[in-house]
């Protein structure tokens, strides 16, 4: 075997977010990804196939965090390739289009699927984040207050209206992507505090904190 | 014990630009991947150069608990945790993640995405392949050859084959595919590695390998391919009604089926899964280390390291992924290791166990390569010699250990070629002529570290220090390994340090020097042709090196000095000159080696050589005058020596006859040296000293005085040429002695008269030939070549009659020596000679009648195969007495009797009678009268002149027949035309007799 090597140093409780992207095939959810990582727009995207992520290191009340967002294939025909790997992920985004009525109506569906290939224990505590895309277009078809309702109704997630496009409120939106899973963490683990001394500590040898 | 030679194999280091502290490296490919401690990002570096730029950077998708790179297939495995869950990837085309900004492809093994029914052009991009498991997976290891991935987990370990798919020209996917899982009863692996089809898995103190085997699909295997637990009781984890501490355990080949631990295999329906079968290979296991006062294992004295090599028996290009399971010419090694010690197996046929490594210390983590084993301690690398070249070298070439090449053993002892201290090692892997440390130093003995480690190592970089002093603690080294060249010209200078004192060790040092450069041989690749010759002459200076050390040592084995030569590529006169040089001015006898000695009488006796030069011949006199002077008559009649000066050699061998050795064979060479300066006196001098029977014996012990050279290449010497005018007889009597002795075969022989008759008139069969020949059918009793010459003589005799030679040479041997001397050689029959006088009438030379004497006497002999020489009668006349005898000879011993009488009464009609009387008997009688009595009557009708011998003919026969038939049978035979006055008298005294008998029958039967 070629060079195998073993831990010395146990790594910390990872600062690695896993962060899922969901909704129909169109609404936008590789836009979303591309215009927050890359801070870039394509009008015509292809359709993805399978499952891709990016990886995006930021900031949040002074807590250095990676979310590594997933963006997936909305059609229906890629569902195989997708739903393995919705397991582990910490935060949810259900996206829809306010341009798409429908793409608003399957959010349940969405979220069915994923509480169930995720294998969550407590759906009802589990952080997901709702999107509503593309508000830049005329011709809305799903109004502001039916999101925010369906939102309350369904745990009381945060709700975003962004545009892709004009790049209004991505970060926002997923700044508090980072700031509700450290939040649902913190309350999971009460004795992550340690860890995060422990991590401090180390810190020293890792020059961007000098 | 273990040696330890201070050679420098480290050139120079390099400390590795992370930022973040390294957790996990592995390497492999000229790339180094670092997995920062945090555990998920990687950072890859390309090791050639200096300053180890960054190649790519990448995040995981989870905290890496293990990494590891597969140069086939370029991919990167891991085994990650996320959320609790344990996950097996492997990532593909890392290349492309040159940007950090761009997508990552992730799927699950067996969905191919890019197939161009899903979407357009094949994107570049990074590709993360995740393979499902029913357990977590625990450790990991990647078939150096297939690039196939081994997956250790809790009960089972999962095997995947790679496979690959060109898209484009430069895109390729990979992808996987499970193909076997083997089931592993009680037995948790620690660390697994695959190799060629060999598994090996390790636990705290155990290690065990199996063969998996693809199963020809016409043989489906049979229920026991799938070996089936060895029942409890003979397991050796028994445990009676006691708690028993296991011993130690050593296992190998087949016996490993014992060892206790179950193993089944479960095909997975995949194509070639379903037709697997498995084999134990080996078994060892280790005691627990009590010694260190705690009963339990503890992981620091559990085995640490598991290694499986391949190595190519010969250096053909071997194409990636191109791998049949085992079909390839490999060896395959399997290396495993304590704290305190490591063990070197090769698992080709037979199973053994090659070296043990004592270390010196305890030892944190081992690498092996083929050429070298490296070896971590808390504050040293240490870097060991290996065996597998020798073992693959043997197993590519069958000559290895004849006198034709030679290698140093596979078991020799290995040695520590390097110590090199280091602060704080904690981590270690090796790729190519890379080694990659991680050091971190404890807060306590920081203050140390700078000045006592690092100045053994030259150093490229000052960055380190300023680390050091800035209070890192940690640092990631890449160490550049010094070319096999430069550390094999620096151990054969080091083992020139030893050469007047302690000879075995540069014995020692030189063989690991000839395996160091016989191993990069073997791994070389095409397209390295510098390299390759380079190597070469290495390879052969070492092999002039081992050569020169078994030829001056006084051991056992010195006469490897000979193979050693040999492949070399030395000529003897250089190999002369380097071991007289050595020698120097003193000359006692002690100065040359055995091995030399050896090498010389073989390259002299058994070799085609250079023929040596007057004085390197005039050397080879002296070494051998004064080494082994019983030698010198072979040394001087050896071909190689011809330009030797024959004074000289004469002085030499009558030194020798003064000391009193065994007189002929020197006497001869005396004589053979004496004819070379052309001293005629001399030479009858010492030709008159023993007899011609001796002398025969003389040649027997050194047939090279009369021909050297062997099968087709037979050339007879000057002596031989001279023998051939003055004792010919000598000279054949020696060569039979030669060919009934087995020292010259008769093929040999016959060339080496063609050879010396080359100017004869016949080249064909000279005369001499023709004597050898006789004499040899005389002398031989091998049945083999008996009728062979009984063959070639009667047609040579035909050959000589039918041209009618008169060459005037005599034969050695008349017709009646040979009647007389030779059992093949028949006493012709009476009749044969009438014929053969009736021929002497027309002017015939007389050893022409000598050929026909023989033949006749061959044909009358018991032994030739008559029906043999008929094809070759063709060419002979039946006009003549000669010609009329060998017919009429061959024809009578093939029983055709009539044909003959015809003949006869045709051509010599005065030999029918005694022929007659000769042959025809018992129930040949009746011809008498059934055939000769009535062409007789026939022919005596017709007037010629031959008319009164016939008459004669037939009263003869009349006369016979007369006696043999009854009155009414004669009577019958009459021929009716009136002549009864001729047969009257012979009818009475028929009857007359016939009647008396009646007679004498009756008085008998009357008493
Ligand atoms: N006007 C406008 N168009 C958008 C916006 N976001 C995305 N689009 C366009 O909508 C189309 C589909 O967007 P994608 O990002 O590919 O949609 P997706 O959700 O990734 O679709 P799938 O990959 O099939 O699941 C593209 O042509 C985008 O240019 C937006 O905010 N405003
Ligand atoms: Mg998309």
């Amino acid at each position: 075997c070629t060079g195998m090597s073993r831990v010395y140093v146990m790594a910390d409780k990872s600062t690695l977010l896993k962060v899922i992207l969901l909704g129909d095939g169109g609404v936008g959810k590789s836009s979303l990804m591309n215009r927050y990582v890359s801070n870039k727009f394509d009008t015509h995207l292809f359709h993805t196939i399978g499952v891709e992520f990016l990886n995006k290191e930021l900031e949040v009340d002074g807590r250095r965090v990676t979310l590594q967002i997933w963006d997936t294939a909305g059609q229906e025909r890629f569902r195989s390739l997708r739903t393995p790997f919705y397991r582990g992920s910490d935060c949810c985004l259900l996206t829809f289009s306010v341009d798409d009525s429908q793409s608003f109506l399957n959010l349940n569906l969405w979220r069915k699927e994923f509480v169930y290939y995720a294998d969550v224990k407590e759906p009802e505590s589990f952080p997901f984040v709702i999107l509503g895309n593309k508000i830049d277009v005329s011709g809305r078809q799903v109004a502001k207050e039916e999101a925010q309702r369906w939102c309350c109704e369904n745990g009381g997630h945060p709700y975003f209206e962004t545009s892709a496009k004009d790049a209004t409120n991505i970060v926002e939106a997923f700044e508090e992507v980072a700031r509700r899973v450290i939040a649902s963490d913190d309350k999971q683990e009460p004795l992550l505090s340690t860890h995060t001394v422990e991590l401090r500590r180390k810190s020293r040898s890792d020059p961007s904190c000098c | 014990m273990v040696h330890v030679y201070n050679c420098h194999p480290f050139a120079s280091q390099h400390i590795v630009p992370t930022d973040q502290e390294p957790g996990l490296v592995c390497c492999g490919g000229d790339a180094l991947f670092v997995v920062s401690a945090a555990g998920c990002k990687v950072e890859a570096y390309r090791m050639q150069g200096e300053d180890c730029p960054l190649i790519c950077r990448f995040s995981t998708m989870g905290t890496v608990h293990r990494i590891l790179y597969s140069q086939i297939g370029d991919y990167l495995v891991t085994i990650e945790e996320k959320n609790g869950s344990t996950y097996l990837r492997a990532y593909t085309n890392w290349r492309y993640q040159a940007s950090e900004r761009t997508r990552v492809g992730v799927r699950l093994l067996g969905h191919f995405l890019r197939v161009p029914s899903l979407c357009g052009a094949p994107k570049e991009q990074m590709e993360i392949i995740e393979m499902p498991l029913s357990e977590p997976p625990q450790c990991m290891a990647c078939c150096a050859l297939t690039g196939d991935l081994l997956v250790g987990c809790t009960r089972s370990l999962v095997v995947f084959g790679l496979k690959r798919q060109e898209l484009g020209e430069r895109l390729v996917v990979l992808d996987f595919e499970m193909l076997v899982v083997l089931h592993i009863h009680n037995w948790s692996p620690s660390d697994v590695a695959l190799c060629a089809g060999y598994v090996a898995l390790q636990t705290e103190l155990e290690v065990l390998v199996v063969k998996l085997e693809r199963m020809e699909k016409r043989h489906p295997p049979p229920e026991d391919c799938t070996p089936i637990p060895s029942p409890e009781p003979q397991s050796p984890h028994e445990s009676d009604d006691f708690f028993m501490f296991p011993k130690h355990l050593e296992l190998l080949g087949a016996e490993s089926k014992d060892c206790g631990v179950s193993v089944t295999l479960e095909g997975t329906g995949a194509e070639l899964g379903s037709s697997m079968a498995l084999t134990y290979v080996l078994y060892r296991r280790f005691a627990p280390d009590f010694f260190r006062g705690c009963s339990s294992v503890h992981s620091a004295h559990s085995l640490h390291t598991l290694y499986t090599l391949s190595m190519l028996t010969c250096s053909l290009p071997l194409c990636a992924g191109n791998c049949e399971g085992g079909r390839e010419p490999v060896c395959v090694f399997c290396f495993f290791s304590l704290p305190g010690a490591g063990y070197m197996y090769s698992l080709h046929n037979p199973v053994q166990l090659l070296s043990t490594y004592q270390y010196p210390e305890k030892t944190h983590e081992a690498a092996l390569c083929d050429q070298f084993l490296y070896v971590i301690t808390r504050n040293a690398l240490q870097c060991f010699s290996v065996r597998c070249s020798a073992v693959a070298a043997r197993a590519g070439d069958p000559y290895i250990d004849t006198t034709m090449k030679a290698c140093p053993p596979a078991t020799m002892e290995v040695c520590a070629l390097r110590i090199q201290l280091f602060i704080g090692l904690r981590s270690l892997c090796h790729d190519g002529n890379h080694i990659v440390l991680i050091t971190a130093v404890d807060s306590e003995s920081k203050v140390e570290t700078g000045s006592t480690t690092r100045r053994t190592i030259c150093r490229k970089t000052s960055r380190s220090k300023q680390v050091c002093e800035s209070g890192y603690g940690w640092n990631l080294y890449v160490i550049t390994t010094v070319p096999t060249l430069q550390l094999y010209t620096e151990m054969v200078e080091y083992s020139r340090r030893y050469e007047q004192t302690l000879s075995h060790n540069s014995l020692h040092l030189l063989s690991e020097a000839h395996l160091l450069v016989r191993s990069s041989l073997l791994s070389l690749r095409g397209g390295e042709e510098g390299d390759r010759a380079q190597l070469q002459n290495a390879f052969r200076e070492s092999c002039a090196q081992l050569g020169d050390c078994f030829s001056r040592l006084d051991r056992r084995d010195c006469h490897l000095a000979l193979p050693y030569y040999k492949m070399s590529g030395l000529s003897v006169t250089e190999v002369i000159q380097r071991n007289v040089a050595r020698s120097g001015d003193s000359t006692s006898v002690t100065d040359y080696g055995k091995g030399f000695l050896f090498f010389l009488k073989h390259s002299l006796y058994e070799e085609t050589m250079e023929d040596l030069s007057e004085e390197t011949a005039n050397t080879v006199l002296d070494i051998f005058s004064q080494a082994e002077p019983a030698q010198l008559p072979h040394v001087v009649t050896s071909p190689f020596m011809v330009k030797a000066d024959p004074a000289c050699v004469l002085e030499h061998l009558e030194q020798l006859e003064v000391s009193g050795a065994p007189a002929v064979t020197l006497t001869l060479c005396k004589s053979a040296q004496a004819l070379r300066l052309g001293n005629m006196q001399q030479y009858c001098q010492q030709m008159e000293q023993h007899s011609e029977m001796l002398q025969v014996f003389g040649f027997i012990e050194e047939p090279k005085l009369l021909f050297q050279g062997r099968g087709s290449s037979v050339t007879p010497t000057l002596f031989a040429q001279h023998l051939q005018h003055t004792q010919v007889g000598l000279l054949v009597a020696a060569m039979v002695a030669l060919h009934e002795n087995s020292k010259v075969k008769l093929e040999e022989a016959d060339l080496f008269f063609q050879e010396l008759c080359k100017d004869c008139v016949d080249r064909q069969s000279p005369y001499l030939l023709v004597d050898f020949w006789e004499a040899l059918l005389v002398a031989s009793s091998q049945d083999s070549i008996i009728q062979e010459l009984l063959f070639r003589l009667a047609s040579v005799y035909i050959n000589r009659i039918t041209r009618r030679d008169c060459t005037g040479i005599t034969a050695l041997k008349t017709a009646e020596d040979l009647i007389n001397s030779c059992f093949h050689y028949g006493q012709p029959y009476p009749w044969v000679s009438i014929l053969t006088h009736l021929s002497h009438c027309s002017v015939a030379p007389d050893n022409h009648q000598e050929d026909l004497h023989k033949l006749q006497s061959l044909l009358c002999g018991p032994t030739l195969d008559i029906s043999s020489v008929l094809p070759l009668l063709e060419q002979l006349p039946d006009t003549d007495g000669a010609g009329v005898s060998v017919y009429v000879l061959c024809a009578t011993r093939l029983g055709q009797l009539e044909s003959s009488l015809e003949r006869l009464l045709e051509h010599c009609p005065e030999a029918v009678i005694p022929y007659a009387h000769h042959q025809l008997h018992s129930h040949m009688l009746t011809l008498w009268w059934q055939k000769l009595f009535p062409e007789l009557c026939k022919r005596a009708r017709v007037p010629s002149e031959k008319g009164s011998v016939l008459l004669t003919a037939l009263k003869e026969t009349v006369k016979v027949v007369a006696m043999e038939l009854s009155p009414l049978e004669f009577l019958e035979l009459l021929p009716d035309d009136g002549s009864a006055h001729f047969f009257l008298p012979h009818l009475l005294e028929c009857s007359l007799r016939h009647s008396q008998s009646h007679l004498t029958t009756h008085i008998m039967e009357s008493c």
